[in-house]
């Protein structure tokens, strides 16, 4: 058989076609920047030609590595003491995570604690806001003026000083963070404890063994995994969060590799930068390979789960008020009272002054005052911010719509493919954005930016490489979503319509849409709500007229301009709350969902 | 009126070769059972056919007309091969009603509604599914939702009708009565059925024609009686009828047709009188293939064998045997009740035992055992 003849038999199954295209589109994409970042840490660039003698812009150099890796103090300072930070930070928002969620989640499945639904609604709430919510609230609490600027509620409130290392850096990035990804732990450990077969440990009980046995034994090392599996989840999770290092820990110069990362990019040297951007990179690839070790084989028992009948809850007697009031309290500070600072801060004439009379709504609806913020109009009459609004729901919308369908297609494709090469490949390529820290995805796609690339333009500034990193880095969740749905759904019910000559496009949008049609839809919703909170993907690659609101809140902060910082921030929490909400009642899914 | 020829067809997967050089010719207007034990290529060869799966090598004729050939790069897609598909799992669109399944494909053909409401009208009433149109498929009984497959496959009046263990999920009850209504389709349909079931009583019950696959490989291809009587290999005897033939481990003697004497694992010897095969040569290892309804209990100068369990169904009873130390297997008619440990005369049926080669397995020679 001819190839002519082979290529047209391939190319008249859609999936062959869709996977072969995306094949070809996800390699440019994806594995071509990632060559042209490892070049550039080995190039001179245009603003380093005055530091590294002798050379031109563009000449070979292992400038950058021997800077970065092997100068002793200069090295330490550049890359390893952010290294040692940035793996402190993990290892404790680690630690504060699992104690914190798993805590929470035996007591929400396994104690007869009072107001489980409401203690497991609000559990997940941090992680649903942006990552930097709580550090923004940090800083209205404690902030201190030893670093300049004027001091939070908390030594308004009681006279007394905020030292810094409770303020800034080491101690409030790892608190915050691991609020923030404490639901992990929730949802994976919860997620096991509920599903557990009780049969398990009431076999254990049969055989009279005593409920710490029983804990210590059985229930415990069935957790293990779980346990692991948050662990890497959120080191590798904080290890490339930008955000929140960059409002808590800045104050005081204390830098993380993410910083450092943003730092050096925006500064003299971008070699140092893309240098960094490729470890970090490797260090997730490193993590993200332990994970599926981890997962992998008899070191997993997840798949033991069983009908599940009431096991006997523990009785928390006379603690269980307590503990039950105490629990929402705490969570009810970490969820809720950081929005209610927020809208106290961005009403505040004069930073620091809680005095009514300094209230003022200027920054929402003022005209703009020379003496305030350059005569930044509030912002609800502000056209620099409504353009940021406008731009933040476009983008978001842009990238969940492409993103959705492309994951929609590329599950459909791999599903029916499901054992040949190219829709492992093809698979491959989706998830591997996820490996790469949003903050790196935005160094390779500044890296290929700046110039062209044979048929692909010099796309830096335009909203096009805003899209296209969107959608990079949100494909393996939407194509993760769309293999699951099309796994559920088995090929028979497209085969049935096949063989009666339905044409392809009819297949899917009359049989396999309508039918999964939740779950593809959370393919679209969960990258739009991502998008709306995204700050380190975007934060190196927008220009002024390409700001979006996450980009535009950091700017402020960066400034000083607390309330306008506050306001937004506001606005973008709001934004986010009613997506999930939408969300969560157009699919019927939500986050914590069948744990509490 | 299609005739399927498929000439040496063969589908490979990653490692594993699911069909390996398969010659069929199925019949016009046949109902041909492709049977098998689960992973024997059964349910890929069907898709090939139908065109839901492209064969490795090969060539696959419907009626005369070429629709998949390897080397003249020809694969037509299943809509134009004018087949009809029912699946394991009767795959009906859940977001449809029972009417919206039926009339889809009809829809999708142009046909205007007062017709599409008749033709839906006619199968739903020979189906007798006439008062569920409006319900969806999750609103039905598992029997009932296999009545609206099968009437969905029907509608578009398709020349032959695949179908792929359409009866696993039911419950025995409702499986015998498919059965009764699936011939009575075959009779009113007047085309061709090609079914697939690991199931052998099924596949005796319903076919036509058997064709039994093991490991992708085609191992006898015959009316179910003949497969039954006649197996070519021990595979093929043991597969089919249940309780499974006796296949007693002997080795031949030197004899002639007449009597080849036969000596078992426990030292005792068999005579064996040839009516067809070929005389086995003298110390070939063999099997005797016995099947369990022509041994004898209740004979007089049998071999002695003892009672290890019987097993009473009512209509039948299946006795286990122990002689002396070769376990054999019986049938009989009515309800015996032996007691355990008891000792019998066993005896054969004087035709219809078949010796099978210990070495490949393959049919040598039939004829009767003599004690």
């Amino acid at each position: 058989m001819g190839w002519l003849k082979q290529i047209k038999m391939f190319c008249r199954k859609p999936h062959n076609l869709i996977l072969a295209v995306l094949f070809l589109v996800l390699v440019i994409l994806t594995l071509l920047p990632l060559i042209s970042i490892v070049m550039d840490t080995f190039t001179v660039h245009t603003s380093e030609v005055m530091r590294i003698r002798g050379t031109h812009a563009g000449d070979f150099t292992t400038y950058h590595w021997s800077k970065v890796l092997l100068d002793g103090d200069n090295s330490l300072n550049i890359f390893y003491k952010p290294l040692l930070n940035t793996i402190g930070i993990s290892l404790a928002t680690c630690l504060i995570a699992i104690g914190f969620g798993g805590l929470m989640a035996w007591l929400v499945t396994r104690t007869n604690i009072r107001y489980k639904p409401f203690l497991s609604a609000v559990f997940v709430l941090p992680y649903v806001m942006p990552s930097w919510t709580l550090a923004l609230a940090w800083l209205n609490f404690f902030r201190n003026p030893l670093v300049g600027g004027v001091p939070g509620l908390f030594t308004v409130l009681t006279g007394l000083p905020v030292p810094n290392w409770f303020a800034y850096g080491f101690f409030p990035i790892s608190v915050v963070q691991g609020l923030h990804y404490a639901p992990f732990a929730y949802i994976l450990i919860g997620g096991i404890l509920k599903n557990m077969d009780a049969n398990l440990e009431e076999a254990a009980l049969l055989l009279k063994a005593s409920r710490r046995q029983i804990l210590m034994r059985i229930t415990l090392p069935m957790v293990k995994p779980a346990v692991l599996s948050t662990f890497l989840l959120a080191f590798s999770s904080s290890m490339s969060a930008f955000a929140v290092p960059a409002f808590l820990g800045s104050p005081v110069r204390y830098q993380v590799l993410t910083t450092q990362l943003y730092r050096t990019l925006q500064g003299l040297n971008p070699g140092y930068g893309y240098l960094m951007a490729l470890l970090l990179i490797l260090i997730g690839v490193g993590i993200m390979l332990l994970n599926q070790w981890v997962l992998s084989g008899r070191k997993s028992y997840t798949t033991i789960t069983g009908k599940s009948s009431q096991i006997a809850l523990v009785h928390l007697r006379r603690l269980r008020t307590p503990l039950s009031v105490g629990f929402s309290a705490l969570l009810l500070c970490v969820a809720v009272v950081p929005l209610i600072t927020f809208a106290v801060e961005s009403f505040i004439v004069e930073p620091g002054n809680y005095a009514w009379s300094n209230f003022s709504t200027i920054f929402w609806v003022g005209e703009g005052a020379v003496d305030v913020a350059n005569g930044e109009p509030g912002i609800l009459r502000n056209a620099h911010i409504f353009s940021g609004l406008a731009n933040s729901f476009l983008l978001s919308l842009v990238v969940a719509f492409l993103t959705g369908t492309i994951g929609i297609l590329a599950g459909y494709a791999i599903v029916r493919k499901k054992d040949h090469w190219l829709a492992h490949a093809v698979n491959q390529l989706t998830f591997f954005p996820y490996l790469i820290p949003s903050m790196a995805l935005g160094a390779i796609y500044l890296s290929m930016s700046v110039v062209p690339h044979g048929p692909i333009p010099a796309l830096y500034g335009t909203f096009a490489i805003l899209i296209l990193i969107g959608v990079i880095k949100y494909l393996p969740f939407a194509s993760k979503a769309g293999i699951n749905s099309m796994l559920q759904l088995g090929g028979e019910i497209e085969e049935a319509a096949l063989i009666m000559g339905i044409p392809w496009w009819k297949r899917m949008l009359r049989i396999i849409v309508p039918i999964q049609k939740t779950s593809f839809l959370s393919g679209y919703l969960l990258p739009y709500i991502s998008c709306m909170r995204e700050l380190s993907l975007f934060i190196l690659l927008i220009s002024p007229a390409t700001n979006v609101l996450t980009t535009m809140l950091f700017q402020y902060n960066e400034k000083g301009w607390n309330q306008y910082a506050n306001a937004i921030n506001l606005l973008i929490v709001g934004v986010v709350l009613l997506s999930n909400y939408a969300m969560n009642k157009l699919t019927g899914a939500s986050i914590d969902k069948g744990i509490g | 009126m299609p005739e399927i020829i498929l000439r040496q067809v063969t589908k490979k997967f990653q490692k594993s070769i699911a069909v390996e050089n398969l010659d069929l010719t199925i019949d016009n207007r046949g109902f041909i059972t492709l049977l098998g034990p689960s992973g024997c290529g059964k349910t890929t060869t069907l898709r090939m056919i139908a065109g839901l799966e492209s064969p490795t090598t090969g060539e696959i004729s419907i009626g005369g007309r070429v629709v998949f050939s390897s080397e003249q790069g020809i694969d037509l897609p299943p809509d134009q091969r004018d087949v009809g598909f029912l699946f394991q799992n009767y795959a009906l669109w859940p977001h449809m009603t029972v009417y919206q399944n039926i009339t889809f494909g009809l829809e999708n053909m142009k046909w205007d509604k007062k017709r599409m409401k008749a033709r839906a009208d006619e199968l739903m009433a020979m189906l007798r599914i006439a008062d569920y149109g409006e319900r969806y498929p999750a609103e039905l009984s598992g029997g009932q939702q296999q009545r609206v497959a099968i009437a969905r496959t029907l509608a578009t009046g398709p020349k032959t009708l695949f179908m792929d263990e359409p009866l696993s999920n039911l419950d025995a009850k409702l499986r015998m009565e498919m059965r009764t209504e699936l011939k009575r389709l075959h009779r009113e349909t007047d085309s061709t059925f090609v079914y697939v079931t690991h199931d052998q009583l099924e596949a005796m019950t319903l076919s036509t024609k058997i064709c039994l696959l093991r490991e992708g490989k085609l191992q006898q291809y015959a009316p179910p009686l003949e497969v039954y009587n006649h197996p070519v290999n021990v595979f093929a005897a043991d597969f089919i009828g249940s309780p499974n033939i006796n296949l007693l481990t002997a080795v031949a003697g030197a004899g002639s047709a007449q009597a080849v004497p036969l000596v078992l694992n426990n030292g005792q010897t068999l005579s064996f009188q040839m009516t067809g095969g070929e005389l086995p040569s003298e110390e070939q290892m063999l099997h005797i293939g016995i099947r369990p309804e022509n041994v004898v209990l209740a004979g007089t100068g049998g071999l002695p064998a003892q009672i290890v369990a019987t097993l009473p169904s009512g209509m039948e009873t299946v006795v286990r045997l122990d002689m002396g130390g070769v376990p054999l297997t019986a049938v009989v008619f009515g309800t015996i009740d032996f007691a355990v440990g008891e000792t019998v005369p066993v005896g054969f049926k004087t035709a219809g035992h078949i010796l099978f080669a210990a070495e490949n397995g393959r049919y040598v020679a039939g004829g009767a055992v003599a004690v």
